[in-house]
């Protein structure tokens, strides 16, 4: 391995691939910049980022505003990035869904965020009202935030304090389109199961909100006057896109059930419907999970009824729901029999295994999901 | 794949993880001892043993990053695994992934601010540094220089390859690999092989680029 000094430059061709040196590169114009100094002298490839249009960062940005009402409508973001910075006093609403939104610097501020197909990150901001639906969750350096949250994975805090959680509760028409763009379930939710990278030793840096919280005491609606004044919101807990679960919070009663629906054509509004049956009875929707199983899965699960559903498996991923209350099994099972008798489901057979059930299928459910 | 969390208390701990991946011993390497002769079967054993395993040879990768970089992703592409449900390493990952012959052990550690102190524990016998950047993240370019400028004072890492990955190509604010390259003042580097790569981790483009890269670059390493 020999030293020489070699002229690299973007535009060559040369397809042979020279003895790797550590010497210093010389730019061969003073537009070509150096992306190594030890590249293989083939023709720059070309991305689709480079033949894309170019836009204007600042159609997807938000900045420096006050006292204002501003966002974005329906199909108007469609799946794009989107920043929001310095902005003060602001009602901010992205009604649409996004690939993944920064929030900077932002003070006192009510905040709507469509379903966001990658990440959330807020960073050193204060006073945050909002409603929030993605995969990731972060935030650093914020302090007292209320946030409506329906996350993918383990929403994260890292440096900051006065942090309040709550389950997502909003509708509007487009949304649960918006959801499927962004490739979330309404059943994915760890709301409120927040991992904290600086935890403070006798004190928390989060907390849960009280159960009864409203939206709406949060987050207003948008001025009627505002551009947004064509949009039906409801942000009524029955309606909501994304079902209200107990998650964390301390269960009512001993009693669980565990109620799985296998894939099919409406496994959405069977489950949905089942949380109406069962919620207007009285009982409590704790947690959902929408996840694929594989046969080696079922019988771990599933245990006894096993044999039976190792084919209803591969079609598709299972909504699984866990109810609370005393008597919850029985109301299950009534309501299996009754309302979906024609449908492939599986409810825990009685109060006395019902726990291990809801059990195995939830840790069964973290480990698949998490790596 | 294997997912380490660190202990409940969030705290990384400063000990180093049991390595996984196999050291390369000297099967002539005999120790002295009361029989030596057995040592030194022993030692023509291990030879024969290592002929006949597959000569591929093993490779520890470290990707690092500021948090939100896209690593992980970046993780789960190169063993083409499903992208939709990432969660923020709260400790760190680890692949192995064959390409190019070469079976890659590859590190993915968590980049909040708070953990990057514990970077170091993992510095040891890295074969390629992977530096993972958000390429949207304008506000947080200057940190993640910092970052960078720190690592290539390491004297665990002196010499030792350097991918840099542009990430998030596909987002409109992505700054382009050629801008990166030159506010990150990357041709100053002088002590190693390196290359700028843009890419979007989730979908894929680019990042076999990347990998090419490496393992081209993986041989040259001055021990």
């Amino acid at each position: 391995m020999g030293c020489f000094f070699s002229k690299k430059s973007k535009r060559k061709s040369d397809k042979e691939e020279r003895t790797p040196t550590t010497t210093t590169v010389e730019t061969a114009t003073s537009n070509a910049v150096p992306l190594g100094n030890n590249t293989t002298d083939e023709a720059p490839k070309q991305y689709s980022w480079d033949k894309r249009e170019k836009v204007d960062p600042k159609d997807y940005m938000l900045t420096g505003l006050k006292d204002v009402t501003v966002g974005r409508l329906p199909s108007k973001l469609n799946g794009q990035q989107f920043v929001i910075q310095e902005c003060e006093n602001c009602n901010i609403y992205v009604f649409d869904h996004s690939a993944t939104i920064t929030i900077d610097d932002c003070v006192n501020c009510r905040i709507f965020l469509g379903p966001v197909k990658g990440s959330v990150f807020f960073r050193d901001c204060k006073d945050i009202k909002c409603v929030v639906a993605c995969q990731q969750f972060r935030t650093r350096d914020c302090k007292k935030m209320e946030v409506f949250l329906c996350c993918a994975t383990q929403p994260i805090i890292e440096s900051s304090t006065g942090m309040k959680f709550g389950c997502f509760q909003y509708y509007y028409p487009e949304l649960a389109f918006h959801f499927k763009d962004a490739g979330l379930s309404i059943f994915n939710n760890n709301w409120s199961n927040i991992h904290d990278f600086t935890p403070v030793s006798g004190e928390n840096n989060w907390s849960l909100l009280p159960e009864a919280s409203a939206v709406l005491d949060f987050v207003p609606a948008p001025d009627p006057e505002s551009e947004f004044k064509s949009i039906r919101i409801s942000t009524d807990p029955a309606r909501s896109i994304v079902p209200l679960t107990k998650g964390g919070r301390r269960k009512d009663s001993e009693e669980s059930c565990l109620f799985v629906f296998f894939s099919g054509e409406y496994t959405t509004a069977n489950a949905r419907k089942l949380i109406d049956e069962a919620t207007g009875k009285g009982f409590v929707l704790v947690q959902t999970k929408e996840v694929s199983m594989r046969p080696e899965d079922v019988k771990r699960v599933f245990q006894n009824s096993a044999d039976n559903l190792v084919e209803w498996i591969t079609k598709g991923p299972v909504i699984a729901l866990e109810l609370n209350g005393d008597g919850v099994v029985e109301a299950c099972k009534n309501i299996a029999s009754e309302v979906f008798s024609g449908t492939k489901v599986f409810v825990s057979d009685n109060k006395n295994t019902s726990s291990r059930d809801v059990d195995s299928f939830f840790n069964f459910a973290d480990m698949q999901m998490g790596l | 794949m294997i997912s380490h969390n660190f202990p409940r208390q969030q705290h990384l701990t400063a000990a180093v993880p049991r390595s996984i991946v196999k050291k390369d011993v000297n099967p002539l390497s005999l120790e002295e001892g009361p029989q030596n002769h057995l040592k030194e079967n022993m030692g023509l054993l291990s030879i024969l043993r290592r002929l006949k395993q597959s000569p591929e040879q093993e490779v520890r990768l470290l990707l690092l990053g500021l948090d939100n970089a896209g690593k992980t992703t970046l993780l789960k592409q190169l063993a083409a695994e499903d992208i939709s449900h990432i969660t923020p390493t709260q400790g760190f990952n680890i692949k192995s992934v064959q390409s190019s012959g070469f079976k890659l052990n590859v590190w993915d550690i968590g980049g909040q601010r708070k953990i990057r102190p514990y970077w170091r524990n993992y510095f040891e016998n890295t074969d390629v540094v992977i530096y993972v950047i958000d390429s949207s993240d304008r506000k947080r370019f200057e940190e993640t220089s910092q970052e960078l400028a720190e690592l290539l004072e390491e004297e665990k890492l002196a010499a030792v390859p350097l991918l840099i990955f542009a990430n998030k190509q596909d987002l409109m604010t992505a700054m382009p690999a050629s801008d990166l390259a030159e506010s990150l003042s990357l041709h100053t580097i002088r002590d190693r092989m390196w290359q700028v790569q843009a890419c979007s981790a989730v979908t894929a483009e680019g990042v076999q680029d990347g990998m090419t890269w490496v393992c081209r670059n993986i041989t040259f390493r001055k021990k």
